[in-house]
């Protein structure tokens, strides 16, 4: 019933994969996970009122979550893989056309009135760390943070890299682009590499895409950055089979599957059951 | 008035230790260890204690003389009454009584020491007591006795206190006896070298349950067969004591622990050599049918066979593999849903199912099938409704037990759960399988407990507490999103608002124009009558002539208009 459950259209996704109205989709009994980070799926500050139900991707925020005092986890997978499963022909080239790297630069996040969060840092560096690293055409997307503000998006621009952004994720149901993810997924099959810097979202999006995963570069630094999971030193802790230019496929998909929870995806029945989607007459 | 019984010292009168809330020891899974152990008739047997009339007349068939000493003189009437062979000695009095008797070569007490004392007996404790009844043994007799063990978790979990547990009905010389042994080693250590075999025991207010060798009790874990045995039985134990928590927890705990032996209701001791015996003795199907299940572990597992009447004859082997619940309780516990529905769907593949009725605490993975265990319950329904059955079994207990799992209380509290279940295993929207399913599932469950125990009504209150916090947070929850609702209903409001400024300001300027261009097309009208322009329109017309081909074309086409 949170805002951020419609973010990038998750709640959209799943209500289509139930086989239920995807323009209005029913509410979810609690909070939904909109995106991967190194603790319990949420901002160190997020709130959450008493029994609500925490719909995590994977079984590592369920547990952090517990060791947080809180209770109510669901794993239920990232929605990212409902989408992969309900278009399975969405962007999809053949393998030896794949071609070029999309690159995620790491991005601030967004909320009325000038809130948010900015990232600052060496573009120009991190741009001549691409040109050495990249050897195929390299697509940069922006978040529409990123994306609006012109001396980010003409510095990628004027190096010669085609700048794109997917949309927003909208605030308070306002703004959400509902294909934002499938406009993603779509940009990912058609790529050969996905790179980021920072290990995001969008690197493990990419890999379950079949893209090849690159993690380097100026990690950047975001306003108000919170350090209570543990920051960047935990990811490289933790994932640094994750980090580098040229990182071992096979392990990114073992990672990949676990950070995604694709064990934990379920059949329609049974998801509509878990968000209480059933008509109870 | 001939008596009929014979006298020794210590009788008690008025008394009876028969229609007590104790009853004799007796009940067939005795029955049948006596049937194994008692060596062909020439011996001299006795039996020490309340007896049941059928254990009597099975000692009596199996020897040449056989003396029944009990306390109570009505008791000891009633006996020779029912149990009129002239093989059969009865006598009334205490143990002390009987002291100097020759020895038997058969001593039976298979109720304990507890009840063989009157009031008139010195307070002998138990080695004293055991010592009178081993010097009316011979050397090389077979001696049975019980030892009621009061570390038993049916005593630790007992919620009354210590001085409240024993009713007059139950008279006993010591309730506080030091020397008592109260564990396996204690009563081995008390009862010597002769000891060849001890059997953790488990009745029903005396009347045996289950006997099961207290090395398998103790070597078996948490959902294998022989706990399962121990458990049911410790629950049919405990049905007449008023509890502080569910015994299962407890057996559960004791299991890992290795300990389940040592938290028994009692013990049952074999001194000496006789006939074979099983690990385990316990009702086969109902209590009521009196037929004996008859267990044998060994290094690869059991074997299983029935003596008398039971229902259905259970697979005769058996691996010695934690049970199907207890895996998926284990699995639920760590909210480990993948696992769980592997499990679940390789119980969907299963052709058993089509067998008969499933309890999943007593299936048994084997390799990749499953063998069904100690029980089987009759019924030919067919395989989704078996399966949904066993799923609300599985889910009854689950929520009893409060045990740990991922689902949500929505899915608990409705068939959700078992729908959820049965989809794992394969079974997708069966709705009928899961309404027969709920009908056996309620035919199978054991009577719930008159009085619940103490941690079951205070698990209640929280979860109703709990419920109540939730139901808070829901609503705050609510009101969150109605405040998210409203926020986003303020921005298309006032994109709505802009519109219609935006429309408002359109329409205005349009008006504007509207005007001006009146009061352009007037300003014409009215130049366009003035001298001077009338003049200028003829002047152009007659200017016209200045070009003659075209004036010509002009009236040529005019004309053919006209």
């Amino acid at each position: 019933m949170h805002h951020h459950n419609v973010y990038y259209g998750q709640q959209h996704i799943l209500a289509r994969y139930c086989g239920l109205d995807d323009e209005f989709p029913p509410r979810i009994p609690g909070y939904l996970q909109h995106g991967w980070n190194v603790g319990c799926g949420w901002n160190p500050a997020h709130e959450f009122f008493d029994g609500a139900w925490r719909y995590v991707w994977s079984d590592a925020p369920r547990r952090r979550g517990h060791s947080l005092g809180r209770r109510n986890h669901a794993v239920i997978g990232a929605p990212m893989l409902y989408l992969m499963d309900m278009e399975p022909d969405l962007g999809r080239v053949p393998g030896d056309e794949r071609k070029g790297t999309l690159w995620f630069l790491f991005h601030g996040w967004d909320a009325p009135g000038h809130r948010g969060g900015k990232i600052h840092g060496d573009h120009a560096r991190l741009i001549s760390e691409i040109k050495e690293t990249e050897s195929e055409p390299v697509t940069i997307s922006l978040y529409y943070t990123e994306y609006q503000r012109p001396e980010i998006r003409h510095s990628y621009e004027d190096a010669g890299f085609e700048v794109i952004c997917f949309g927003r994720r909208g605030w308070h149901y306002e703004g959400t682009d509902r294909q934002f993810l499938h406009k993603l997924l779509a940009a990912l099959r058609r790529a050969k590499r996905v790179a980021s810097n920072r290990l995001a979202t969008a690197i493990f999006y990419g890999v379950a895409a079949g893209c090849h995963p690159a993690v380097y570069g100026d990690t950047m630094e975001l306003e108000g950055d919170n350090p209570a999971f543990g920051g960047q030193a935990r990811i490289a802790r933790l994932w640094g089979d994750m980090l580098g230019k040229d990182i071992d496929l096979a392990t990114a998909r073992a990672i990949t599957d676990e950070e995604l929870g694709r064990a934990w995806t379920m059949p329609p029945a049974e998801l509509r059951m878990l968000f209480d989607w059933n008509r109870r007459d | 008035m001939t008596d009929s019984v014979l006298y020794v010292r210590g009788e008690i009168q008025p008394w009876t230790d028969y229609a007590g809330h104790r009853a004799p020891a007796g009940g067939a899974p005795l029955l049948a260890l006596l049937d194994d152990l008692l060596p062909d008739p020439g011996s001299r047997t006795l039996v020490v204690g309340p007896h049941s009339p059928e254990l009597i007349e099975l000692a009596a068939s199996r020897t040449g003389a056989l003396t029944v000493l009990v306390r109570s003189v009505s008791d000891a009437r009633d006996l020779r009454a029912a149990v009129p062979s002239p093989t059969v000695t009865v006598i009334t009095g205490a143990l002390d009584g009987l002291a100097g008797a020759p020895p038997y070569d058969v001593v039976i007490a298979a109720d304990g020491l507890d009840r063989v004392l009157g009031a008139d007996s010195p307070a002998l404790d138990w080695p004293a007591r055991l010592a009178l009844l081993s010097a009316l043994a011979t050397e090389d007799a077979v001696v049975l006795v019980a030892v009621a063990n009061e570390f038993a978790l049916t005593g630790l979990y007992d919620r009354r206190p210590v001085g409240e547990r024993h009713g007059d009905d139950e008279w006993r010389p010591l309730h506080d006896d030091p020397a008592r042994p109260t564990s396996p080693a204690q009563v081995a250590a008390a009862l010597g070298p002769r000891l060849s075999r001890l059997y953790a025991t488990f009745d029903a207010a005396g009347l045996s349950h289950t006997l099961l060798d207290a090395a398998a009790a103790a070597a078996t874990r948490p959902g294998r067969p022989a706990a399962r045995l121990a458990a049911e039985a410790l629950a049919v134990t405990a049905a007449h004591t008023p509890l502080l928590a569910p015994v299962a927890d407890g057996a559960d705990a004791a299991a890992r622990a290795g300990l389940l032996a040592a938290v028994a209701p009692g013990w049952l001791a074999l001194l000496g050599s006789g006939g074979a015996t099983h690990t385990a003795y316990a009702p086969a199907g109902s209590p009521s049918a009196g037929g004996v299940l008859l267990a044998d572990l060994d290094e690869s597992g059991w074997t299983l066979s029935v003596r008398g009447q039971a229902a259905a004859v259970p697979a005769s082997r058996l691996p010695d593999t934690e049970s199907a619940e207890t895996l998926l309780f284990r699995l639920a516990a760590a909210e480990n849903v993948p696992g769980f529905r592997a499990i679940a769907a390789r119980l969907g593949a299963w052709a058993g199912l089509a067998d008969g009725l499933v309890l999943l605490d007593d299936l048994y993975p084997d390799g990749d099938d499953f063998a069904r265990g100690l029980t089987h319950p009759a019924g030919g329904e067919d395989a989704p409704a078996i399966l949904a059955a066993a799923y609300h079994r599985l889910r009854d207990r689950l929520v009893r037990a409060h045990r740990r799992h991922p689902w949500p209380p929505w899915m608990v509290d409705s068939d959700d759960l078992v729908t959820t279940w049965l989809g794992m295993s394969g079974i997708a929207d069966n709705a009928v399988a899961v309404k027969r399913g709920r009908e056996i599932a309620d035919g199978l469950a054991a009577p719930r407990a008159g009085e619940p125990d103490l941690r079951t009504v205070l698990a209640g209150a929280e979860d109703d507490r709990r419920r109540a916090a939730d139901l808070a947070g829901k609503v705050f929850g609510l009101e969150r999103t109605l405040g998210f609702r409203d926020q986003s209903l303020r921005t298309r409001e006032q994109e709505i608002r802009a519109l219609r400024e935006e429309l408002r300001t359109t329409a205005e300027e349009l008006r504007a124009t509207r005007g001006e261009l009146r009061t352009a097309t007037a300003e014409l009208l009215r130049l366009h009558a003035l001298p001077v322009m009338r003049l200028h329109s003829v002047t152009r017309k007659v200017a016209k002539v200045r070009y003659p081909r075209q004036f010509a074309r002009a009236i040529k086409h005019r004309l053919r208009k006209g």
